[in-house]
């Protein structure tokens, strides 16, 4: 069978042989080096087998000497498929203009895809590709190369630090880095550092300027503390034996941390009787459907028979997808509540007063200062209270800024 | 001197184990199931139609018979014949 493989690429043909004995035509074939398969006797005087397309002119010359006669049944094999094929003019327009359209569309710039920067510059890239050409719809080969617009985009746009332009089939991938423009730190004018408070100095950390104070000195409100004038003092002297030139003076921005100790005086009154909420721990808990301001209870009906009650509500919004809906589900829950009265002793009293001045002051002071120590100057107990004076010792930072003016 | 040959020829066959088809010009019949029968070494096609092929051989003929006959395959000494076979004869001539 090897001799017939491959038969259907090169093109094979059935022949029907007529005459006595047509067998015998296909003897005389093989003898002469003709392949012959799937021969079939059709009838008495009939017979049909297949050749090779290639060995059809022997054939021909072969019949001329015999007295058979030959005839074509079937034509098979890819020769003959191309043959029929490229007799059909229409469909082999339509594939070839399709085919054109298809390499057509992919050489067309379908999509720009801008990533990595605000809204604002992405138009701003936009409308600079458009200048360069580069929109939808344009041709692909028409463009610089990536690397060479890259390069333009980051001169034309000053917003753009960085970006990555990347052609990927149709589309355009620009991945951006904004460039985030720092204002120059405005450059710090000279200035003073003085004390807002008075107390006594405890800790000085001086970044620029020069002290004027040292630990342990007491200063008052508006003492300089770190000055923003160097070298006025001690070059002066120097200069004044020089030909009494002016002092040159540097100016800088004074910069530091001093911790003073100062000292407050706060007065707390604490009632010996109190009132205060407790919950009992019975609980129901209700369920609503909210839309805008309408609540729909779904569940837990009816108004628990407490005296007091607390509310408690948690609101969980609704999403489908990714959006936010206009619904939400708000969970109550009612607690029962009862109020107590308590009783303090004065020693219990003073307690309080002291942790209620001490946080009431660190609130007013912020987070930095410190309450060292505190001291009950003066108690009283009046129609059930406590009034009490307090003097407190407290570490916090006291100097604060103050411009020098130049005089120009 | 035919004898002589005849001698010879067997004394191939049995001491070296030649195959006998070669030294004797005899045809080569294989037969797969029902369906097929490939036979070389013949001598040419004596008659062909749909129930029966007759081969020539050296002496005499080969008779197959059967139905549907198709030649799958026919080279100068070789044919491959196709169908569903009842029985392989020999002729003498």
């Amino acid at each position: 069978m090897r001799q017939v493989q491959g038969a259907f690429i090169t093109g094979y043909v059935t022949i029907l042989i007529k005459g006595k004995h047509p067998e015998l035509f296909f003897q005389q074939c093989t003898r002469n080096g003709i392949t012959v398969w799937d021969i079939r006797k059709i009838a008495e005087d009939s017979c049909e087998g297949n050749i090779k397309l290639s060995d059809v002119k022997k054939t021909r010359k072969l019949i001329r000497r015999t007295h058979f006669k030959l005839s074509f049944v079937k034509k098979k094999g890819y020769p003959f498929f191309y043959k029929r094929f490229m007799n059909k003019k229409p469909l082999l327009i339509a594939l070839l203009l399709s085919f054109i359209l298809a390499i057509f569309l992919s050489n067309i710039l379908w999509k720009i895809e801008i990533t990595g920067v605000p809204k604002e510059i992405e138009e701003k890239i936009e409308k600079q590709l458009d200048t360069y050409g580069i929109h939808r719809g344009t041709w692909i080969f028409s463009l610089d190369s990536p690397n060479t617009i890259q390069q333009k985009l980051v001169e034309d746009v000053p917003e753009l630090l960085w970006v990555g332009v990347d052609q990927k089939g149709t589309t355009y991938y620009l991945e951006g880095v904004e460039k985030v423009i720092v204002k120059e730190a405005e450059k710090n004018q000279p200035r003073n550092l003085i004390a807002t408070k008075k107390g006594v100095i405890k800790r000085m950390y001086v970044a620029k300027g020069l002290p004027m104070v040292q630990v342990n000195d007491y200063v008052e409100p508006g003492d300089l503390l770190v000055s923003g004038e160097i070298g006025a003092s001690e070059d002066s002297e120097e200069e004044d034996e020089d030909d009494k030139e002016e002092s040159r003076v540097d100016y800088v921005a004074a910069e530091g941390e001093i911790t003073g100790q100062t000292w407050y005086e706060v007065k707390v009154t604490i009632p010996l009787e109190y009132d205060y909420e407790e919950l009992t721990g019975n609980k129901e808990k209700k369920y609503f459907i909210k839309v805008g301001d309408f609540q729909l209870p779904i569940w837990g009906f009816g108004n628990p028979s407490f005296e007091n009650v607390h509310y408690e509500s948690t609101e969980n919004p609704i999403n489908l997808l990714k959006w936010e809906l206009p619904l939400s589900i708000v969970d109550t829950v009612i607690s029962e509540k009862i109020y107590q009265k308590g009783k303090r002793t004065k020693e219990e009293a003073i307690q309080a007063g002291i942790e209620q001045a001490r946080s009431d002051l660190l609130l007013e002071l912020g987070p930095e200062a410190k309450i060292l120590s505190e001291k009950v100057l003066h108690e009283s107990n009046e129609r059930g209270k406590v009034k009490l004076n307090l003097y407190l010792t407290v570490e916090e930072n006291i100097a604060s800024v103050q411009p020098i003016s130049q005089g120009d | 001197m035919k004898k002589l040959q005849q001698r010879v020829q067997s004394l191939l066959i049995n001491s070296f184990a030649l195959p006998s088809d070669v030294i004797l010009e005899l045809p080569r019949i294989t037969v797969i199931g029902q369906i097929h029968v490939y036979i070389e070494n013949h001598q040419g096609l004596a008659t062909y139609s749909d129930t029966e092929l007759k081969l020539k051989i050296n002496k005499g003929y080969i008779q197959i018979k059967g139905k549907s006959f198709v030649l799958k395959m026919m080279l100068p000494e070789e044919i491959l014949l196709e169908g569903t076979i009842t029985d392989i004869k020999f002729l003498p001539e």
